[in-house]
C-alpha cells in the first residue's frame, strides 16, 4: 500500500505534486495530475486478515498459566563497553565450531577443518568458522615484511607492498570457497552423519581485493603468458597452474574477510581467490606470480587434486566446482518434533555463475516441489532456500536440487558413479538423500544420511 | 592428454599395470572431430540464453549419452573439450595443456572484456620495478618441461641420494617408500588396478609407480615443501634434493628408455636424468583434461523416470546407511559422533 503511493507519488507532474500531497495529507480521495488516489493511508484500511482463523491451529492447546518470575538478567548490571575488545559469539554457543576428523590425515598440520553448516544461518559464513585446510601448518606473517612478485612473461617485473595493493582500485565479493574433497569420504556409500562432515569442507565470506587482471595488466603481461603460476609463502609453499581465461575473468587478490583482514587460517596477508574454483587454487599467503607459458604440473594437480575414473584414466586441471545443493534443516543433526509443519532450510551454490532454481523430493526423487531462494542470489555464492511442508509423520527421502544458471541440473549419486566410479576422491557433488524415520517407527524423527 | 601415440608407449612401459581398455584416449575416432567442428554450436548456445550447459543444448552438440559425451571431449577440436593438442615439447610425454572450453562462453566474454580488448590500460605506478634476477631464491618451482631445474653439474649418485633420503624422509615415508606412522607409501610392489571402482573393493593406493604422470612434479615438491618440518632444506641443497629424487624414482622402477633401463646406484642423477624419467612415468598417458560435466539432465518436476530416482533403477529402498552407534541407533548429535572410526573402505588422503 504504502509502496504503491510512493510510486505513484513519484511519477506525478511538479504541477500536480502539491495538490496531490495536499490531497493526500487530508486523507481524502482527489484526482491529482491524473493520478487517482482512492484511498489514502489514514483511512482504516479493508480487513481481510482475519484474527480468529489466524490463531485456529492453537485451538485446544494447554496453555501455560504459571506466572512467569523474572530471570537473573534482568537483576543484575551488566559489563561495560570494551570488556571484549574483539566480542566473541555467545558462551552458549560453544558447541558451534570447526571440527575435523583426525583419521583423515596423519597431523594437523596437513589437515582440514569443516565448517558446522547445520547451525549458520544466511549465507555468510563467519571468519572464526570458515573451514580451514593447511598443508604446511598455520603462519602468522607480518604484513610489513609481506610481498608479491608478478614476473616471468610480463613486460616489467613488479613487486608490491600491502599497502601498494591497497591503493589500487578495490572490489568487494561474495564468494563461495570450496574444498574439491568435500563430501570425498562419500563416494563408496555414507558414513557419516552430519552436514557439517559431509559438506562442511566449505564456507562462504565477502572477499575484497584487487582485481588479479588489474594487476596482470600493471605488469605488462605478454600475449605469449598463457598460464599463472602463484605461489604461496608458507612451509608448503602451495602452487597450481591457473589459465589465463580464467585468471582474467574474475580472480581477485584478496586481503580481506566479512570485512577484516584475511584471518591467518585463510592465507593472511593476501590470498588469490578463484571464485567458482577449487579451493585449494586460492593460493594462501601469496607471494609470487609466475606468468609461464605451460603448466606447472605440481604435486596438487597431479598426484592430487585428480580425478581416478573407474576405467583408469585420471582426470586432472578440473578447476570447476560444480553446482551443489544440502538442506541443512532438517539434517542429521536435527529430529523430527512430531507431524506438523516444517520449513525445510539449506544452502545451493554453482562454481558457474548463479543458482537458478532449488527443488526438494520428499519421496526420493521422483516428484520435485520448487523451493524459494531466500537470500541474496548472487554469482558463485551461497544462495539460501527454504520449502514449507506438512511432515505426516511418514518416513520421507529427502534431496535437493539445484539448477544453476548455465542450465546444469544437478544430478544423483547413482548417475555420477556411474561415471566417476567410487576412487574419484574429488568432486563428490551429486545429491545427498536424508531419511527421515517415521515418527511410528523404532528412530521415529531421526534424519539419518542414507545413499542409493 | 590427448595423444594416441602417448598412451601407447605409456602401455608398452607400463606392461600389465595398464588394464585393457584402460585409456578413453585411445579411442580418438575421426568421426569425432568432424561433428565437433561441424555444426553451429554457437548459434545454438546463444538461442538458449547462453545457457551452455543446458540439457537440450548439450544434447544437441554432443548427443545423448553421457559415456559417447565424455569420448567426445577427449577430442580438442570439440567445443565442449578442455584438452589441447599436445605441442610442448612435442614428444610422448609432454607437459600436458588443458583450456577452458570454448563453449563457456561467458567465461571468454569476460576474458576478452578484462583484457584482450583493455586497450587503454595504462599503469597506475604503485607497484616497484624488481629484477628477475633479484627473484633467484624464491623461484623454486620446476614445471613439467623442466624450466627451473638446476644445472647438470648439480647432482649425486643414487647411492647418496639414499643415504639421505635415510636421514631426512625415511621416518615418515619408510626407509624403502612403505610409509609409517599413518605416512602413506611412496611405492608399492603390488598395487592394486586404478581400474577397480566396485564400492566394496578397496581404493587402490597411488603412488609414483602406479599414478604419478611426471617425474618433474617430485623434484619440485620435495624441494618446495620437504622435509615437511623445514622445507627447502639448506643441508640437504639442490643436490641432495636432486639425489634423493634419484633414489625415490628407482624405488618405483621407473625406467630411463624405451629398453627399460632402470636407475643404478651409482648413476650421477642430475637434471638430464630425470628428464630422462620424466619420459616414462606408467600412468601418464591416462591423464586427462577435466571432462566435467558429462551430467547432462533436464529439470523434471513430477513423476521422473527411474534414472533419477533413487538408486538409479527407480527403487528407493536401495540404500546403504552411515555405521550405528553400538546400541544400533543411528549416529545422532551425540558425542559418540564427533569420534567416528576410520572407514573400511574409502580413499588414501587427499
Amino acid at each position: 500500500m504504502t509502496d504503491k503511493v510512493v510510486e505513484k507519488v513519484a511519477i506525478q507532474t511538479e504541477e500536480s505534486r502539491n495538490q496531490g500531497r495536499r490531497a493526500f495529507l487530508k486523507g481524502s480521495a482527489a484526482v491529482a495530475g491524473g493520478v487517482l488516489f482512492t484511498q489514502a493511508a489514514s483511512a482504516s484500511p479493508v480487513m481481510k486478515f482475519d484474527a480468529k482463523k489466524a490463531v485456529a491451529p492453537y485451538a485446544g492447546r494447554e496453555e501455560i498459566t504459571d506466572v512467569l518470575p523474572d530471570p537473573a538478567s534482568r537483576k543484575m548490571l551488566g559489563w561495560g563497553v570494551r570488556q571484549y575488545p574483539y566480542g566473541m559469539p555467545s558462551p552458549f554457543e560453544k558447541d558451534v565450531q570447526r571440527r575435523t576428523l583426525e583419521w583423515l590425515t596423519p597431523d594437523s598440520m596437513a589437515s582440514i577443518t569443516m565448517t558446522p553448516l547445520q547451525s549458520l544461518h544466511g549465507m555468510i559464513t563467519p571468519n572464526g568458522l570458515h573451514f580451514e585446510r593447511y598443508h604446511g601448518g598455520g603462519i602468522n606473517i607480518n604484513p610489513a615484511d609481506h610481498r608479491l612478485v608478478i614476473h616471468g612473461l610480463v613486460e616489467r617485473p613488479l613487486i608490491f607492498t600491502m599497502d601498494d595493493l591497497k591503493r589500487f582500485p578495490s572490489e568487494s565479493r561474495i564468494l563461495f570457497a570450496e574444498c574439491p574433497a568435500n563430501g570425498a569420504m562419500e563416494w563408496k556409500g555414507v558414513q557419516l552423519n552430519s552436514v557439517q562432515w559431509t559438506h562442511g569442507m566449505m564456507s562462504c565470506v565477502e572477499w575484497t581485493g584487487v582485481r588479479l587482471s588489474t594487476l596482470l595488466k600493471e605488469a605488462g603481461i605478454k600475449p605469449e603468458g598463457t598460464w599463472l603460476i602463484p605461489e604461496g609463502a608458507d612451509a608448503s609453499g602451495m602452487a597450481r597452474s591457473v589459465p589465463i581465461e580464467l585468471a582474467m575473468d574474475d580472480c581477485m587478490i584478496a586481503y580481506a574477510q566479512n570485512g577484516e583482514a584475511l584471518r591467518p587460517e585463510q592465507g593472511y596477508p593476501i590470498r588469490l581467490v578463484v571464485p567458482g574454483c577449487e579451493a585449494n587454487m586460492w593460493v594462501k599467503h601469496l607471494r609470487r606470480i609466475q606468468v609461464t607459458n605451460v603448466p606447472l604440473q605440481h604435486r596438487e594437480e597431479t598426484s592430487k587434486y585428480t580425478e581416478l575414473m573407474p576405467d583408469g584414466t585420471v582426470q586432472n586441471m578440473s578447476w570447476y566446482m560444480e553446482a551443489n545443493s544440502v538442506i541443512t534443516y532438517p539434517s542429521p543433526d536435527f529430529k523430527m518434533q512430531g507431524p506438523g509443519r516444517y520449513v525445510a532450510k539449506g544452502i545451493a551454490w554453482s562454481g558457474r555463475g548463479k543458482v537458478d532454481h532449488v527443488d526438494i523430493s520428499f519421496d526420493g526423487g521422483r516428484n520435485w516441489k520448487e523451493a524459494k531462494l531466500t537470500s541474496a542470489v548472487l554469482p558463485k555464492a551461497w544462495t539460501r532456500f527454504e520449502l514449507e511442508f506438512d511432515w505426516d509423520g511418514s518416513e520421507l527421502l529427502m534431496m535437493s536440487r539445484t539448477t544453476d544458471e548455465t542450465g546444469y541440473v544437478q544430478p544423483g549419486m547413482p548417475q555420477m558413479r556411474d561415471i566417476e566410479g567410487t576412487n574419484n576422491v574429488y568432486h563428490r557433488t551429486a545429491m545427498v538423500t536424508w531419511k527421515v524415520h517415521a515418527h511410528n517407527s523404532e528412530f521415529g524423527g531421526m534424519i539419518e544420511n542414507v545413499q542409493f | 592428454m590427448f595423444n594416441s601415440k602417448k598412451t601407447l608407449i605409456a602401455s608398452a612401459v607400463a606392461g600389465a599395470m595398464i588394464v585393457s581398455g584402460a585409456a578413453y584416449a585411445m579411442s580418438g575416432k575421426p568421426e569425432d572431430k568432424a561433428q565437433a567442428s561441424g555444426g553451429d554450436w554457437q548459434a545454438m548456445i546463444a538461442a538458449n540464453d547462453n545457457k551452455y550447459l543446458d540439457a537440450k543444448v548439450v544434447q544437441a552438440i554432443l548427443g545423448t549419452d553421457a559415456r559417447e559425451r565424455l569420448v567426445k571431449k577427449m577430442d580438442p577440436n570439440n567445443p565442449y573439450s578442455f584438452e589441447v593438442a599436445d605441442s610442448i615439447d612435442g614428444g610422448a610425454h609432454g607437459n600436458m595443456q588443458c583450456k577452458v572450453p570454448a563453449a563457456f562462453v561467458t567465461v571468454h566474454e569476460s576474458a576478452n572484456k578484462n583484457y584482450y580488448a583493455d586497450a587503454d590500460y595504462k599503469a597506475y605506478g604503485f607497484g616497484t620495478p624488481i629484477a628477475e634476477a633479484a627473484l633467484d631464491k624464491w623461484k623454486i618451482h620446476v614445471d613439467a618441461d623442466g624450466n627451473g631445474l638446476p644445472s647438470l653439474d648439480v647432482g649425486m649418485t643414487v647411492q647418496k641420494g639414499g643415504d639421505m633420503y635415510i636421514q631426512f624422509c625415511a621416518m615418515c615415508h619408510g626407509e624403502f617408500g612403505e610409509g609409517a606412522k599413518g605416512y602413506l607409501p611412496l611405492t608399492e610392489g603390488n598395487p592394486l588396478p586404478l581400474s577397480t571402482s566396485d564400492v566394496n573393493d578397496p581404493a587402490p593406493v597411488k603412488t609414483i609407480r602406479n599414478y604419478w604422470p611426471y617425474a618433474t612434479t617430485l623434484f619440485d615438491y620435495n624441494r618446495r615443501a620437504m622435509p615437511f618440518w623445514t622445507p627447502n632444506m639448506p643441508a640437504i641443497g639442490d643436490a641432495g634434493y636432486m639425489g634423493i629424487t634419484g633414489y625415490i624414482l628407482q624405488m618405483n622402477g621407473i625406467p630411463l628408455d624405451d629398453s627399460g633401463t632402470l636407475i643404478e646406484d651409482d648413476d650421477f642423477f642430475n637434471a638430464e636424468m630425470l628428464l630422462k624419467a620424466n619420459k616414462y612415468l606408467a600412468n601418464a598417458g591416462n591423464f586427462m583434461c577435466d571432462h566435467r560435466p558429462v551430467i547432462a539432465n533436464e529439470r523434471c518436476m513430477k513423476d521422473c523416470p527411474d534414472y533419477m530416482v533413487g538408486d538409479g533403477k527407480g527403487d528407493t529402498t536401495n540404500y546403504r546407511t552411515a555405521g550405528r552407534l553400538p546400541d544400533g541407533t543411528p549416529q545422532y548429535n551425540v558425542e559418540q559422533r564427533i569420534e567416528v572410526s576410520p572407514p573400511g573402505v574409502g580413499h588414501h588422503g587427499f
